[in-house]
């Protein structure tokens, strides 16, 4: 089976001049984690998900500490929060994105999101425009459908 | 593209040259050969950072095709003591942030009560200093500078000097023990110098140095002083600070401080239980963090793999072996005892003046290139000095001096000043500029080196 035969054709996207608070508000109401953001010609700029702006938020080094408990909330980032709606998509979006294209085969899908630990992939056509996205469960709607 | 390929070609053209005054100056052709190699790689870290390894490797390579050594030696000299070691300490180091030793230390420095501006410098600095004498630079340098940005982001100021005064102390520090930088195990292995040496020698060295870069940090940053001053006045006490974070008392925790006290408990005391036991000097103090991190990975054995895989970084460490085994090269085919010949007559078998010269040649030297780098080119020549009836003790320290104090001249001198430097620059967006740091850089390293000098020239060969 190839992806074309499964994946989203109604592509929701963000533009790069979005505000971030947009942005945030429409991952919300869609509840999903991230979309690609698209130019005016439908070529891919990037990814924006919710983990961008929590590491936008987030100090980078909160790994390389080790162990431990915040007891409260840090000035540091209540004062990132605050400037949050100056922030626009093209500044915290992810500009290395892995993608696919229509004839790809469904398990190289699969393969790929688990060990590239993607959620979702643009599917782009020859032109690099984004056609489609495939995410985790329309692959396993195909792979169960596919192998029953 | 065009500056990489001009980059290149000098980097080719500098060592090639190199090696043909050399040869022209006395050297036989493998003598020249392997300064060539070795200058090629050098400069590789100079021009490509990123690529250090792959002309490393390649250098190594061509020494071995060319019989400018062979593969027993190439391994002999590749100090693999000195990696053991560090991969002993860096499993530790691992364990350690793992139990929540540094973010203990973190939330320490956050508690601070009654703060004013010069307890905060004073308290860094000297904490700085001391972390990376019982661990390493870099490790101690992404902590303090953690504490230093929630600090100053609790009193909305500047970071930058309290950032610099951190790095300023820590490669000061680094200087106090064999375990403040991988130059003071590799300078203890070549050398014999014990871990009681460094404490009589180099520690108080250390301490006064750090007391004098405090004054003069203190005159120079007074403005930043005085604004933090003013905003701790304004905001008063620090209280979200103060509880802002924990680590939980948990069981992993208190087993790291328990190896980790023995570890240094150990290590301070390894030359006098090589005596006791009849070891050749330095086997306890090479075996001591291999012996911690192998009851560490035994205890944790689910994340022994990840221990060794993550927390080890055997980028750096495999272009150290490659280091070591080129520079080693150099004293395989005796070039280095021409250097040392050579460098003898210049400065008329005179230990005092050669220490002075090794120790400001060391210096300006590090302010440049990585100090192991440094440090590696002068071993095998400070051990060509021996066969002409020099002292070489007084010639290790100003090694090791110089090659950490002059870390501080510029910001790219030390790899704690990248490091420090790379996350002021992540996490808030301010880049230090290269004279920013040279006016406070350059008066630390000279005024901290010409203390060296007065301590080797002076007080040294009285001791």
């Amino acid at each position: 089976m190839k992806i074309k035969e499964i994946m989203c054709r109604e592509v929701k996207s963000l533009s790069p001049e979005m505000s971030v608070k947009e942005a945030w508000e429409l991952l919300s109401q869609m509840e999903i984690s991230g979309l690609p953001v698209i130019d005016k010609e439908g070529k891919l700029l990037g990814m924006f998900t919710e983990k961008d702006i929590l590491k936008k938020i987030f100090p980078g080094y909160l790994d390389k500490v080790g162990r431990f408990v915040y007891e409260e909330n840090p000035k540091g980032i209540k004062k990132k929060v605050s400037e949050f709606e100056k922030l626009k998509v093209k500044e915290l979006m992810r500009l290395e994105v892995i993608t696919v294209d229509e004839d790809t085969a469904l398990c190289e899908v699969a393969r790929i999101m688990l060990t590239q630990k993607v959620r979702r992939i643009p599917v782009l056509n020859k032109e690099k425009k984004v056609v489609g996205i495939i995410a985790r469960q329309d692959v396993l709607r195909g792979l169960l459908g596919d192998f029953r | 593209m065009k500056k990489i390929a001009l980059k290149l070609f000098f980097q080719l053209a500098i060592s090639l040259s190199i090696g043909i005054l050399g040869y022209k100056w006395g050297l036989n052709f493998s003598q020249a050969l392997s300064l060539s190699v070795f200058i090629l790689s050098i400069l590789g870290t100079l021009f490509f950072w990123d690529f250090r390894l792959s002309f490393a490797f390649l250098g190594t390579s061509l020494l071995l095709l060319t019989h400018t050594i062979d593969l027993e030696n190439l391994i002999k000299f590749s100090s693999l003591e000195v990696i053991l070691f560090l991969v002993g300490m860096m499993v530790l180091i691992g364990f350690l942030k793992e139990g929540g030793f540094f973010a203990w230390l973190v939330s320490i420095i956050l508690r601070m009560r009654k703060l004013t501006a010069t307890k905060f410098l004073i308290s860094i600095s000297i904490i700085s200093a001391l972390l990376a004498c019982a661990v390493d630079e870099v490790t101690s340098i992404i902590f303090m500078v953690v504490a230093i940005l929630e600090i100053c982001d609790y009193f909305e100021v500047n970071p930058s000097p309290f950032v610099i005064s951190s790095v300023l102390a820590t490669n000061i520090g680094s200087s106090g023990t064999v375990l403040g930088n991988p130059i003071g195990i590799l300078i203890a292995t070549k050398s014999g110098l014990t871990f009681e040496d460094f404490i009589f020698k180099a520690f108080p060295l250390m301490l006064v140095s750090l007391a004098v870069t405090i004054l003069i940090i203190r005159f120079w940053y007074h403005k930043p002083l005085e604004e933090l001053d003013k905003k701790i006045k304004e905001l008063g006490a620090n209280e979200i600070l103060v509880r802002l974070i924990s680590v939980p008392p948990e069981k992993i925790l208190k087993v790291a401080l328990g190896i980790f006290g023995l570890t240094l408990c150990f290590i301070s005391l390894h030359h006098r239980l090589e005596i006791i036991l009849g070891l050749a000097p330095n086997t306890i103090l090479l075996l001591v963090p291999l012996i911690s991190s192998g009851l560490v990975m035994f205890w944790r054995w689910k994340k022994a793999r990840a221990y060794i895989e993550k927390d080890v970084e055997w980028w750096t460490l495999l272009f150290f072996l490659m280091l070591f085994a080129q520079s080693g090269t150099l004293k395989y085919t005796g070039a280095t005892d021409v250097f040392a010949r050579r460098i003898s007559a210049l400065v008329g078998h005179n230990l005092i003046f050669l220490t002075g010269c090794l120790l400001w040649l060391s210096c300006f030297g590090s302010s440049i290139l990585d100090n192991v780098v440094l440090v590696a080119a002068f071993i095998p020549v400070v051990q060509g000095f021996a066969s002409l009836g020099f002292s070489l003790r007084p010639l290790w320290w100003a090694l090791l001096f110089g090659a950490c104090y002059g870390g501080n001249i510029t910001l790219v001198g030390s790899t704690a000043n990248i490091v420090a430097l790379g996350l002021l620059e992540k996490e808030k967006e301010i880049r230090i500029k290269f004279l920013q740091w040279l006016g406070i850089g350059l008066i630390v390293g000279i005024v901290t080196t010409a203390l060296a000098w007065y301590y080797l020239a002076i007080i040294y060969p009285k001791m």
